[in-house]
Protein backbone atom coordinates (compact mmCIF):
# COMPACT_ATOMS: atom_id res chain seq x y z
CA UNK A 1 0.00 0.00 0.00
CA UNK A 2 2.68 2.45 1.11
CA UNK A 3 4.90 1.31 -1.72
CA UNK A 4 2.06 1.75 -4.16
CA UNK A 5 1.49 5.28 -2.99
CA UNK A 6 5.19 6.12 -3.17
CA UNK A 7 5.27 4.79 -6.71
CA UNK A 8 2.30 6.96 -7.63
CA UNK A 9 3.99 10.03 -6.20
CA UNK A 10 7.20 9.21 -8.04
CA UNK A 11 5.38 8.74 -11.33
CA UNK A 12 3.64 12.07 -10.83
CA UNK A 13 6.95 13.78 -10.12
CA UNK A 14 8.51 12.29 -13.23
CA UNK A 15 5.58 13.33 -15.39
CA UNK A 16 5.68 16.87 -13.97
CA UNK A 17 9.42 16.93 -14.70
CA UNK A 18 8.76 15.89 -18.30
CA UNK A 19 6.09 18.57 -18.67
CA UNK A 20 8.52 21.16 -17.23
CA UNK A 21 11.14 20.16 -19.75
CA UNK A 22 8.69 20.92 -22.51
CA UNK A 23 8.62 24.64 -21.71
CA UNK A 24 9.76 26.42 -24.83
CA UNK A 25 10.99 29.52 -23.13
CA UNK A 26 11.12 29.18 -19.38
CA UNK A 27 10.72 32.46 -17.55
CA UNK A 28 13.68 33.24 -15.29
CA UNK A 29 13.03 32.08 -11.74
CA UNK A 30 11.35 34.89 -9.83
CA UNK A 31 10.06 36.90 -12.78
CA UNK A 32 6.60 38.34 -12.18
CA UNK A 33 4.53 38.04 -15.36
CA UNK A 34 2.52 40.76 -17.05
CA UNK A 35 -0.71 39.05 -15.97
CA UNK A 36 -0.11 40.49 -12.49
CA UNK A 37 -1.03 43.95 -13.83
CA UNK A 38 -4.13 42.90 -15.73
CA UNK A 39 -7.31 44.18 -14.21
CA UNK A 40 -9.24 40.97 -14.55
CA UNK A 41 -10.45 38.81 -11.74
CA UNK A 42 -9.13 35.60 -13.26
CA UNK A 43 -7.38 33.27 -10.89
CA UNK A 44 -4.38 33.06 -13.21
CA UNK A 45 -2.92 36.36 -12.06
CA UNK A 46 -2.39 35.18 -8.51
CA UNK A 47 -1.62 31.48 -8.78
CA UNK A 48 1.79 30.04 -8.12
CA UNK A 49 4.10 28.45 -10.63
CA UNK A 50 3.54 25.08 -8.97
CA UNK A 51 -0.22 25.34 -9.49
CA UNK A 52 0.33 26.13 -13.17
CA UNK A 53 2.62 23.12 -13.49
CA UNK A 54 0.05 20.87 -11.87
CA UNK A 55 -2.65 22.20 -14.22
CA UNK A 56 -0.29 21.57 -17.13
CA UNK A 57 0.27 18.03 -15.95
CA UNK A 58 -3.46 17.45 -15.57
CA UNK A 59 -4.30 18.82 -19.04
CA UNK A 60 -1.48 16.74 -20.54
CA UNK A 61 -3.04 13.62 -19.04
CA UNK A 62 -6.48 14.55 -20.33
CA UNK A 63 -5.21 15.25 -23.86
CA UNK A 64 -3.51 11.87 -23.92
CA UNK A 65 -6.65 10.21 -22.56
CA UNK A 66 -8.67 11.77 -25.39
CA UNK A 67 -6.34 10.20 -27.93
CA UNK A 68 -3.68 12.84 -28.58
CA UNK A 69 -0.37 11.24 -29.50
CA UNK A 70 2.06 11.55 -26.56
CA UNK A 71 4.71 13.09 -28.80
CA UNK A 72 2.33 15.96 -29.61
CA UNK A 73 0.99 16.67 -26.13
CA UNK A 74 3.78 19.00 -24.98
CA UNK A 75 3.67 21.04 -28.16
CA UNK A 76 -0.07 21.46 -27.79
CA UNK A 77 0.30 22.53 -24.16
CA UNK A 78 2.90 25.14 -25.05
CA UNK A 79 0.42 27.38 -26.86
CA UNK A 80 -1.94 27.65 -23.88
CA UNK A 81 -1.94 30.59 -21.48
CA UNK A 82 -2.01 30.09 -17.72
CA UNK A 83 -5.65 31.13 -17.51
CA UNK A 84 -6.54 28.62 -20.21
CA UNK A 85 -4.62 25.83 -18.48
CA UNK A 86 -6.45 26.53 -15.24
CA UNK A 87 -9.80 26.56 -17.00
CA UNK A 88 -9.09 23.28 -18.78
CA UNK A 89 -7.81 21.57 -15.63
CA UNK A 90 -10.20 18.69 -14.96
CA UNK A 91 -12.70 20.17 -17.44
CA UNK A 92 -11.68 18.91 -20.86
CA UNK A 93 -14.75 16.75 -21.25
CA UNK A 94 -17.19 19.58 -20.57
CA UNK A 95 -15.70 21.97 -23.13
CA UNK A 96 -17.43 22.48 -26.45
CA UNK A 97 -15.69 20.44 -29.13
CA UNK A 98 -16.65 21.83 -32.54
CA UNK A 99 -16.63 19.02 -35.05
CA UNK A 100 -20.06 18.58 -36.60
CA UNK A 101 -20.77 15.65 -34.36
CA UNK A 102 -24.45 15.39 -33.61
CA UNK A 103 -24.98 15.27 -29.86
CA UNK A 104 -25.35 11.57 -29.12
CA UNK A 105 -27.67 11.89 -26.16
CA UNK A 106 -29.77 14.33 -28.17
CA UNK A 107 -29.97 11.97 -31.12
CA UNK A 108 -30.94 9.09 -28.86
CA UNK A 109 -33.59 11.31 -27.31
CA UNK A 110 -35.09 12.11 -30.71
CA UNK A 111 -35.17 8.45 -31.67
CA UNK A 112 -36.87 7.61 -28.38
CA UNK A 113 -39.33 10.44 -28.88
CA UNK A 114 -40.25 9.16 -32.34
CA UNK A 115 -40.56 5.62 -31.03
CA UNK A 116 -42.78 6.97 -28.30
CA UNK A 117 -44.96 8.92 -30.69
CA UNK A 118 -45.51 5.94 -32.97
CA UNK A 119 -46.39 3.87 -29.93
CA UNK A 120 -43.40 1.53 -29.90
CA UNK A 121 -42.20 2.61 -26.46
CA UNK A 122 -43.86 3.86 -23.32
CA UNK A 123 -40.96 5.55 -21.53
CA UNK A 124 -42.11 9.11 -21.05
CA UNK A 125 -45.63 8.59 -19.78
CA UNK A 126 -44.31 6.58 -16.86
CA UNK A 127 -41.98 9.35 -15.73
CA UNK B 1 -22.44 14.07 -26.13
CA UNK B 2 -20.62 17.16 -27.27
CA UNK B 3 -21.60 20.17 -25.26
CA UNK B 4 -24.52 18.56 -23.51
CA UNK B 5 -22.51 18.17 -20.34
CA UNK B 6 -21.64 21.80 -20.55
CA UNK B 7 -25.23 22.92 -20.35
CA UNK B 8 -25.90 20.94 -17.23
CA UNK B 9 -22.82 21.71 -15.17
CA UNK B 10 -23.66 24.19 -12.51
CA UNK B 11 -20.73 26.48 -13.19
CA UNK B 12 -21.88 26.86 -16.79
CA UNK B 13 -25.52 27.33 -15.99
CA UNK B 14 -25.10 30.69 -14.31
CA UNK B 15 -23.38 32.42 -17.24
CA UNK B 16 -25.84 30.69 -19.57
CA UNK B 17 -28.73 32.15 -17.61
CA UNK B 18 -27.03 35.52 -17.59
CA UNK B 19 -26.68 35.43 -21.36
CA UNK B 20 -30.32 34.43 -21.60
CA UNK B 21 -31.48 37.31 -19.44
CA UNK B 22 -29.11 39.92 -20.84
CA UNK B 23 -29.89 38.61 -24.30
CA UNK B 24 -33.46 39.73 -23.75
CA UNK B 25 -32.50 43.07 -22.31
CA UNK B 26 -29.93 44.10 -24.90
CA UNK B 27 -30.36 44.28 -28.62
CA UNK B 28 -29.07 41.14 -30.34
CA UNK B 29 -26.84 41.54 -33.38
CA UNK B 30 -28.84 42.47 -36.45
CA UNK B 31 -28.46 43.67 -40.01
CA UNK B 32 -29.24 47.21 -38.87
CA UNK B 33 -25.72 47.52 -37.35
CA UNK B 34 -24.12 47.39 -40.76
CA UNK B 35 -22.87 50.60 -42.34
CA UNK B 36 -25.08 52.32 -44.87
CA UNK B 37 -22.47 52.68 -47.55
CA UNK B 38 -20.77 49.70 -49.16
CA UNK B 39 -23.48 47.23 -48.34
CA UNK B 40 -21.55 44.16 -49.43
CA UNK B 41 -18.05 42.91 -48.76
CA UNK B 42 -16.38 39.62 -49.60
CA UNK B 43 -12.81 38.43 -49.26
CA UNK B 44 -12.87 36.30 -52.37
CA UNK B 45 -9.20 35.47 -52.12
CA UNK B 46 -9.64 33.56 -48.85
CA UNK B 47 -8.32 30.04 -49.43
CA UNK B 48 -10.52 27.01 -48.96
CA UNK B 49 -9.65 23.80 -47.16
CA UNK B 50 -12.50 21.32 -47.45
CA UNK B 51 -12.81 19.52 -44.15
CA UNK B 52 -12.50 15.84 -43.45
CA UNK B 53 -15.05 14.25 -41.14
CA UNK B 54 -15.27 16.07 -37.78
CA UNK B 55 -12.40 18.36 -38.76
CA UNK B 56 -14.06 21.70 -39.30
CA UNK B 57 -11.81 23.14 -36.55
CA UNK B 58 -8.48 22.44 -38.27
CA UNK B 59 -9.92 23.44 -41.67
CA UNK B 60 -11.29 26.76 -40.38
CA UNK B 61 -8.11 27.57 -38.46
CA UNK B 62 -5.88 26.76 -41.44
CA UNK B 63 -8.05 29.09 -43.54
CA UNK B 64 -7.58 32.13 -41.29
CA UNK B 65 -3.89 31.37 -40.65
CA UNK B 66 -3.18 31.05 -44.37
CA UNK B 67 -5.05 34.32 -45.03
CA UNK B 68 -2.73 35.90 -42.46
CA UNK B 69 0.31 34.61 -44.41
CA UNK B 70 1.30 32.19 -41.68
CA UNK B 71 3.28 29.21 -42.86
CA UNK B 72 0.82 26.37 -42.22
CA UNK B 73 -0.28 23.05 -43.63
CA UNK B 74 -3.66 21.51 -42.89
CA UNK B 75 -2.19 18.18 -41.72
CA UNK B 76 0.01 19.99 -39.28
CA UNK B 77 -2.92 21.97 -37.88
CA UNK B 78 -4.96 18.77 -37.54
CA UNK B 79 -2.22 17.30 -35.35
CA UNK B 80 -2.36 20.42 -33.16
CA UNK B 81 -6.07 20.93 -32.64
CA UNK B 82 -8.02 17.78 -33.44
CA UNK B 83 -9.07 15.88 -30.33
CA UNK B 84 -9.85 12.30 -31.39
CA UNK B 85 -11.70 11.34 -28.20
CA UNK B 86 -14.11 14.24 -28.65
CA UNK B 87 -14.31 14.10 -32.45
CA UNK B 88 -13.80 17.82 -32.60
CA UNK B 89 -11.63 20.75 -31.55
CA UNK B 90 -11.70 22.96 -28.47
CA UNK B 91 -11.79 26.75 -28.73
CA UNK B 92 -8.75 27.04 -26.43
CA UNK B 93 -6.76 24.69 -28.63
CA UNK B 94 -7.57 26.74 -31.74
CA UNK B 95 -6.19 29.76 -29.90
CA UNK B 96 -3.13 27.86 -28.67
CA UNK B 97 -2.32 26.59 -32.17
CA UNK B 98 -2.62 30.14 -33.54
CA UNK B 99 0.05 31.20 -31.07
CA UNK B 100 2.42 28.37 -31.95
CA UNK B 101 1.91 29.34 -35.61
CA UNK B 102 3.25 32.80 -34.73
CA UNK B 103 -0.07 34.61 -34.68
CA UNK B 104 -2.16 36.23 -31.94
CA UNK B 105 -5.75 35.05 -31.55
CA UNK B 106 -8.18 37.80 -30.59
CA UNK B 107 -11.84 37.31 -29.78
CA UNK B 108 -13.99 39.79 -31.67
CA UNK B 109 -17.17 41.35 -30.31
CA UNK B 110 -20.19 39.18 -30.97
CA UNK B 111 -21.73 41.59 -33.47
CA UNK B 112 -22.14 41.73 -37.22
CA UNK B 113 -20.51 45.16 -37.12
CA UNK B 114 -17.35 43.67 -35.59
CA UNK B 115 -17.22 41.00 -38.30
CA UNK B 116 -17.82 43.64 -40.97
CA UNK B 117 -14.95 45.77 -39.68
CA UNK B 118 -12.56 42.82 -39.63
CA UNK B 119 -13.55 41.92 -43.18
CA UNK B 120 -12.85 45.52 -44.19
CA UNK B 121 -9.39 45.12 -42.67
CA UNK B 122 -8.90 42.03 -44.82
CA UNK B 123 -9.32 39.47 -42.06
CA UNK B 124 -11.87 36.65 -42.29
CA UNK B 125 -13.45 35.69 -38.95
CA UNK B 126 -13.44 32.18 -37.52
CA UNK B 127 -16.80 31.57 -35.82
CA UNK B 128 -18.40 28.87 -33.68
CA UNK B 129 -21.92 27.91 -34.68
CA UNK B 130 -24.35 25.46 -33.23
CA UNK B 131 -26.09 24.11 -36.31
CA UNK B 132 -28.41 22.04 -34.15
CA UNK B 133 -30.40 23.22 -31.19
CA UNK B 134 -29.45 23.43 -27.52
CA UNK B 135 -30.70 19.90 -26.76
CA UNK B 136 -29.17 18.35 -29.89
CA UNK B 137 -26.07 20.45 -30.44
CA UNK B 138 -24.01 20.24 -33.56
CA UNK B 139 -21.00 22.42 -32.93
CA UNK B 140 -19.38 23.70 -36.06
CA UNK B 141 -16.51 26.04 -36.91
CA UNK B 142 -16.70 28.08 -40.09
CA UNK B 143 -15.04 31.17 -41.51
CA UNK B 144 -17.03 34.29 -42.40
CA UNK B 145 -15.55 35.72 -45.60
CA UNK B 146 -18.32 38.05 -46.65
CA UNK B 147 -21.53 39.87 -45.77
CA UNK B 148 -24.11 41.04 -48.28
CA UNK B 149 -26.41 43.30 -46.31
CA UNK B 150 -28.42 44.16 -49.41
CA UNK B 151 -29.52 40.58 -49.89
CA UNK B 152 -29.35 39.70 -46.19
CA UNK B 153 -26.72 37.01 -46.70
CA UNK B 154 -23.55 35.90 -45.04
CA UNK B 155 -20.84 34.08 -46.98
CA UNK B 156 -18.83 31.34 -45.32
CA UNK B 157 -16.08 28.86 -45.99
CA UNK B 158 -17.83 26.01 -44.26
CA UNK B 159 -17.27 22.26 -44.15
CA UNK B 160 -17.13 21.03 -47.71
CA UNK B 161 -18.73 24.20 -49.10
CA UNK B 162 -16.29 26.64 -50.62
CA UNK B 163 -18.85 29.42 -50.73
CA UNK B 164 -21.75 28.72 -48.46
CA UNK B 165 -24.36 31.47 -48.61
CA UNK B 166 -26.62 31.61 -45.56
CA UNK B 167 -29.40 34.05 -44.74
CA UNK B 168 -28.14 36.42 -42.05
CA UNK B 169 -31.16 35.60 -39.88
CA UNK B 170 -30.32 31.89 -39.91
CA UNK B 171 -26.67 32.60 -39.31
CA UNK B 172 -27.49 34.75 -36.29
CA UNK B 173 -29.54 31.91 -34.76
CA UNK B 174 -26.67 29.44 -35.13
CA UNK B 175 -24.14 31.99 -33.89
CA UNK B 176 -26.24 32.93 -30.85
CA UNK B 177 -26.26 29.26 -29.86
CA UNK B 178 -22.45 29.39 -30.19
CA UNK B 179 -22.44 32.27 -27.68
CA UNK B 180 -21.46 34.70 -30.49
CA UNK B 181 -17.92 33.34 -30.35
CA UNK B 182 -15.61 34.51 -33.11
CA UNK B 183 -11.89 35.16 -33.43
CA UNK B 184 -9.37 36.62 -35.81
CA UNK B 185 -5.67 35.85 -35.98
CA UNK B 186 -3.46 38.92 -35.92
CA UNK B 187 0.10 39.28 -36.97
CA UNK B 188 1.97 40.35 -33.82
CA UNK B 189 1.98 44.14 -34.00
CA UNK B 190 -1.35 44.31 -35.80
CA UNK B 191 -4.31 45.75 -33.92
CA UNK B 192 -7.82 44.38 -34.41
CA UNK B 193 -10.23 46.63 -36.32
CA UNK B 194 -12.14 47.46 -33.13
CA UNK B 195 -9.79 47.03 -30.21
CA UNK B 196 -10.81 46.50 -26.61
CA UNK B 197 -7.97 47.49 -24.29
CA UNK B 198 -8.23 44.79 -21.64
CA UNK B 199 -9.06 42.01 -24.09
CA UNK B 200 -6.07 42.97 -26.22
CA UNK B 201 -3.79 43.05 -23.17
CA UNK B 202 -4.99 39.61 -22.07
CA UNK B 203 -4.35 38.29 -25.59
CA UNK B 204 -0.77 39.58 -25.55
CA UNK B 205 -0.16 38.27 -22.04
CA UNK B 206 -1.26 34.85 -23.29
CA UNK B 207 1.49 35.10 -25.95
CA UNK B 208 4.01 35.82 -23.19
CA UNK B 209 2.83 32.82 -21.18
CA UNK B 210 2.92 30.61 -24.27
CA UNK B 211 6.62 31.43 -24.58
CA UNK B 212 6.24 33.70 -27.64
CA UNK B 213 8.24 36.62 -26.23
CA UNK B 214 9.24 38.05 -29.59
CA UNK B 215 5.63 38.14 -30.78
CA UNK B 216 4.58 39.63 -27.44
CA UNK B 217 7.19 42.39 -27.80
CA UNK B 218 5.80 43.37 -31.21
CA UNK B 219 2.24 43.33 -29.88
CA UNK B 220 3.16 45.48 -26.83
CA UNK B 221 4.89 48.02 -29.09
CA UNK B 222 1.67 48.29 -31.10
CA UNK B 223 -0.23 48.74 -27.83
CA UNK B 224 2.08 51.60 -26.85
CA UNK B 225 1.33 53.35 -30.12
CA UNK B 226 -2.38 53.00 -29.36
CA UNK B 227 -2.19 53.85 -25.63
CA UNK B 228 1.02 55.86 -25.14
CA UNK B 229 2.38 55.72 -21.61
CA UNK B 230 0.06 52.92 -20.48
CA UNK B 231 1.87 50.98 -17.75
CA UNK B 232 0.65 47.50 -18.79
CA UNK B 233 2.30 47.43 -22.24
CA UNK B 234 5.39 49.17 -20.81
CA UNK B 235 5.71 46.40 -18.22
CA UNK B 236 4.86 43.74 -20.82
CA UNK B 237 7.50 45.00 -23.24
CA UNK B 238 10.14 45.04 -20.51
CA UNK B 239 9.17 41.48 -19.55
CA UNK B 240 9.45 40.40 -23.18
CA UNK B 241 13.00 41.80 -23.30
CA UNK B 242 13.86 39.96 -20.08
CA UNK B 243 12.47 36.71 -21.50
CA UNK B 244 14.54 37.25 -24.64
CA UNK B 245 17.54 37.89 -22.36
CA UNK B 246 18.03 41.32 -23.89
CA UNK B 247 19.08 42.64 -20.48
CA UNK B 248 20.13 46.11 -21.61
CA UNK B 249 16.79 46.82 -23.27
CA UNK B 250 14.92 45.27 -20.33
CA UNK B 251 16.80 47.40 -17.79
CA UNK B 252 16.03 50.59 -19.68
CA UNK B 253 12.35 49.65 -20.05
CA UNK B 254 11.94 48.82 -16.33
CA UNK B 255 13.72 52.04 -15.31
CA UNK B 256 11.51 54.14 -17.61
CA UNK B 257 8.45 52.49 -16.15
CA UNK B 258 9.60 52.97 -12.55
CA UNK B 259 10.31 56.61 -13.25
CA UNK B 260 6.69 56.90 -14.29
CA UNK B 261 5.35 54.87 -11.37
CA UNK B 262 7.69 54.17 -8.44
CA UNK B 263 5.15 51.98 -6.71
CA UNK B 264 5.22 49.13 -9.27
CA UNK B 265 7.00 46.55 -7.18
CA UNK B 266 6.59 43.81 -9.78
CA UNK B 267 8.66 45.96 -12.14
CA UNK B 268 11.28 46.53 -9.43
CA UNK B 269 11.43 42.79 -8.74
CA UNK B 270 12.01 42.08 -12.43
CA UNK B 271 14.54 44.92 -12.69
CA UNK B 272 16.53 43.21 -9.93
CA UNK B 273 16.53 39.96 -11.92
CA UNK B 274 17.60 41.87 -15.03
CA UNK B 275 20.51 43.43 -13.16
CA UNK B 276 21.49 40.03 -11.77
CA UNK B 277 21.37 38.67 -15.30
CA UNK B 278 24.04 41.21 -16.21
CA UNK B 279 26.14 40.27 -13.18
CA UNK B 280 25.31 43.54 -11.36
CA UNK B 281 24.51 41.76 -8.10
CA UNK B 282 24.98 44.72 -5.75
CA UNK B 283 22.61 46.88 -7.74
CA UNK B 284 20.17 43.97 -7.92
CA UNK B 285 20.17 43.51 -4.13
CA UNK B 286 19.67 47.23 -3.67
CA UNK B 287 16.52 47.22 -5.84
CA UNK B 288 15.12 44.26 -3.92
CA UNK B 289 15.87 46.11 -0.68
CA UNK B 290 13.98 49.19 -1.89
CA UNK B 291 11.06 47.04 -2.96
CA UNK B 292 10.94 45.11 0.32
CA UNK B 293 10.92 48.26 2.43
CA UNK B 294 8.14 49.82 0.33
CA UNK B 295 5.99 46.69 0.24
CA UNK B 296 2.92 46.07 2.43
CA UNK B 297 1.48 43.04 0.65
CA UNK B 298 2.28 39.56 2.04
CA UNK B 299 1.96 37.82 -1.35
CA UNK B 300 4.35 40.30 -2.94
CA UNK B 301 6.70 39.93 0.04
CA UNK B 302 6.97 36.23 -0.72
CA UNK B 303 7.83 36.95 -4.35
CA UNK B 304 10.44 39.54 -3.41
CA UNK B 305 12.06 37.25 -0.81
CA UNK B 306 12.19 34.49 -3.41
CA UNK B 307 13.93 36.76 -5.87
CA UNK B 308 16.33 37.90 -3.15
CA UNK B 309 17.17 34.26 -2.38
CA UNK B 310 17.64 33.49 -6.07
CA UNK B 311 20.08 36.36 -6.47
CA UNK B 312 21.97 35.39 -3.28
CA UNK B 313 22.33 31.83 -4.54
CA UNK B 314 23.76 33.11 -7.80
CA UNK B 315 26.24 35.30 -5.95
CA UNK B 316 27.25 32.36 -3.74
CA UNK B 317 27.78 30.03 -6.67
CA UNK B 318 30.15 32.63 -8.10
CA UNK B 319 28.11 33.10 -11.26
CA UNK B 320 29.63 36.18 -12.82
Amino acid sequence: MGLHRARGALLRLVSVAIICMGFTQAAPAGMIGTASLLDDESRAASVSRVEILLARDDVAGQLAAFGVDRSLVVERLNGLSNAELLELEGQLDSQIAGGDLLGVIGAVFVVLLILELVGVTDIFKSI
Amino acid sequence: MCGLGKVFTESRLVPALFVLISGCATIPPSVSELPESGRAIELEGTPFYPQERYQCGPAALTTVLAMSDADVALDDVVSKVYLPGRQGSLQFELMAASRTAGRMPYRVDGTLKAIWKELEAGRPVLVLQNLGVAAIPRWHYAVVVGIDAERGQIILRSGTHKRRVTPIRTYLHTWRRGDYWGMVVLEPGELPAAVDRSRYFAAVTALEEAGRAEAAAAAWRAALRQWPGDTVPLFGLANAYLLLQDFAAAEKAYRDLLEQDRSLLAARNNLALTLAGQGKYDAAMEEIGVALSANRDPAMEKELKNTEATIRRRVASGER
